[in-house]
């Protein structure tokens, strides 16, 4: 049995049509890192409050640690939790807003102040113990919220996007800490983000939700290489994959401006017969650009560089093609200016084709 | 940056407020002066500005108040009316803060309309209601106790309004915290809540204590015995006696105003900061 089971988990709040989370099963193993993703309204952060106890589980069966906790009480149910806006005790001190849950679990107060100064210490909080909420930054303040959630030794952390509130430095640097201490203490993570970078940055394993139902469980690299449909490859990856409509005709591929692709028997064959309409996905950087001298690459195509974003480590070029906009991305020592004519080609290995009804990557149906 | 017109209308202003205030002032200035004068004095004094003077300290300068102190009930009625107060902040704090937070954060059936209810409570007069309270604690036999004073004092409409605006407004995700660090909600409330709301906290206790201190009928009502009366009834008794002469009754309502004016400008600053609190959300 798994760590964390979903079982068709579902939720519909009183006078809702349909179900804000529906039939949602996964498994979580103990020690991972799992990051739920997804825009807005998906039903990410109400899943993370139902494994936390605070939404009723409308339908389905949850475990954690092999126990049922449909009906359990929050406390019970063995989790620390850190929440997006801090939710820290604003008439309490650092150290005693860290202390508070092991106060009330009635633990020795030396151990208290044992497990406290530990958390003060790896978090770096030593010169703010004294401080209240209303004295600290951002940062620090998040820094709290973990505190307060690593000295219970909860086996389940849920972190509810708990560095949306924080600029984007910082928020790099919380995302580094936050994965060091997920090692150190090897305690089960569940974390919500709408952040896609922080979700391949720090887990083990994504889910990708809209609308209340899983579209994607995987790796990182397996979410980016191999999306099983166009919600999951363009919400994964910045700048977002292109996507052109496309008529695939035996081994050409036709754009709605007239112009045609040979594609390589890899490429048709991936393809399995299929033939028609159809969406054509590629990502910036497996379009290659003035013969990148990638051999399964050909070059044939032309387009007119519209607008350049200079990214410092890469850069992106941005041209009409195939009656679509498309960005490439290219290396920071590939230097274009607006009005450049680039000559291109599209990695065959690299490329995706999506069903326009339904979204579905043909080459990942099995 | 003020102009120089501005900064001239600002002094104008300025002026014109002191000189109201003072206008407001001399009721208070010609008690506490004359409180300290034999009534042959303030008799004297009564048509020259010498009336608005204290005398110059003497044997006799606290006479009044120690006669006031020592010959009659007031310490009694004045510690009494302390206690009530005490208690009935207390009280107050406990089950307006309650149903306040039950109507800020916990759903259940009919919770607006029972917010509507409760506020239109504020436009009907004590008095319309009393002689309803009267009869119930009369027939609970409860007439002439300290209960039977106290219990229709506990709940106050107004008082679970401002509780309930301030709380609408306590963020969710402390009380989850709350719940995961093991604090239920009876603690929650006492250790959570109440600390997180002080300013409205202590705005309820200083209209609870300055209606208590100022309460007349409803005391006047329950009360027969002696020992049991506010400072309010024991004043008027003191002052209705023929024996207490002027400057006495001037002591005596000094004695009574005093606590007022000290708590009022000790707290001032967060009465108004509770009620202006009340209307908006909170950073």
């Amino acid at each position: 049995m798994s760590f964390i089971e979903f079982k068709n988990i579902c939720k519909k709040y009183p006078g809702a049509d349909k179900n804000t989370v529906n039939d949602f099963c996964m498994n979580i193993e103990e020690k991972e890192f799992i990051a739920f993703v997804g825009p807005s309204g998906c039903g990410k952060s109400t899943t993370l409050r139902m494994v936390a106890g605070f939404e009723e589980i409308t339908g389905g069966e949850l475990y954690i640690d092999g126990k049922k906790v449909n009906e359990m009480a929050p406390k019970d149910r063995g989790i620390a939790m850190v929440f997006q806006n801090y939710a820290l005790y604003p008439h309490m001190t650092v150290e005693k807003n860290i202390g508070y849950g092991l106060k009330n679990m009635k633990v020795p107060a030396d151990e208290i102040k044992k497990k406290v100064d530990w958390a003060i210490k790896i978090l770096g909080l030593e010169e703010y113990r004294l401080r209240k909420p209303k004295n600290l930054s951002g940062g620090q303040r998040q820094r709290v919220a973990l505190g307060r959630a690593i000295v219970k030794n909860q086996k389940v952390f849920l972190m509810d996007e708990p560095l949306s509130n924080l600029d984007a430095k910082l928020r790099v640097s919380m995302r580094t800490e936050i994965s060091k201490l997920h090692r150190e203490l090897g305690a089960t993570t569940i974390y919500v983000t709408h952040d896609q970078v922080e979700a391949m940055t720090m887990a083990d394993r994504i889910v990708i939700m809209k609308e209340g139902i899983i579209q994607q469980i995987g790796k990182p690299m397996e979410l980016y290489d191999h999306p099983v449909n166009q919600f999951v490859a363009g919400f994964i990856g910045s700048p977002q994959m292109n996507f052109f409509d496309v008529i695939v005709e035996e081994n050409r591929m036709k754009f709605s401006d007239g112009k045609q692709v040979t594609l390589s028997e890899e490429v048709v064959k991936k393809l399995n017969g299929k033939q028609g309409p159809m969406i054509f996905g590629i990502r910036g950087e497996d379009i290659k650009v003035d013969a990148a001298g990638i051999e399964e690459c050909k070059y044939e195509q032309e387009a007119i560089i519209t607008d350049t974003e200079v990214m410092g480590n890469e850069n992106n070029l941005y041209f009409t093609f195939g009656g679509s906009q498309a960005v490439a991305r290219v290396s920071k020592y590939g230097v274009h200016d607006i009005g450049d004519k680039i000559v291109f080609g599209f990695l065959p290995s690299k490329m995706h084709f999506f069903d326009r009804e339904t979204g579905e990557n043909y080459a990942e149906i099995n | 940056m003020l102009t120089k017109k501005q900064k001239r209308i600002n002094w104008i202003l300025v002026g014109f407020l002191l000189l109201l205030s003072l206008f407001f002032l001399f009721p208070v200035l010609w008690m506490l002066a004359n409180s300290f004068k034999p009534d042959a004095a303030i008799t004297a004094d009564m048509n020259s500005i010498a009336a608005f003077v204290p005398p110059v300290p003497n044997g006799s300068f606290f006479e009044n108040y120690i006669t006031i102190l020592t010959n009659t009930n007031f310490v009694r009625y004045m510690a009494n009316t302390l206690f009530y107060a005490a208690v009935l902040i207390l009280l107050g704090i406990v089950v307006n803060g309650l149903a306040g937070y039950a109507l800020a954060k916990i759903r259940f059936p009919f919770r607006e309309q029972w917010l509507l209810i409760i506020m239109m409570l504020l436009i009907v007069p004590t008095e319309t209601v009393i002689t309803i309270h009267f009869l119930i604690i009369a027939k609970a036999g409860l007439l002439n106790t300290v209960l039977g004073y106290i219990l229709p004092m506990i709940v106050n409409p107004f008082n679970i309004f401002l509780f309930r605006q301030v709380f609408v407004s306590l963020p969710d995700d402390v009380y989850e915290a709350a719940q995961l660090d093991f604090c239920g909600p009876a603690k929650y409330f006492f250790t959570m809540v109440l600390p997180m709301s002080k300013t409205v906290v202590a705005t309820v206790s200083v209209f609870t204590f300055l209606n208590v201190w100022n309460d007349y009928l409803w005391p006047s009502l329950v009360f027969t015995s002696s020992d049991l009366l506010t400072a309010q009834i024991g004043l008027n008794s003191i002052t209705s006696n023929d024996n207490t002469t002027m400057g006495q009754t001037l002591a005596v309502i000094t004695l009574v105003t005093i606590p007022v004016i000290i708590i009022y400008s000790l707290f001032s600053k967060q009465i108004v900061e509770g009620v202006t609190s009340t209307g908006s959300k909170e950073g």
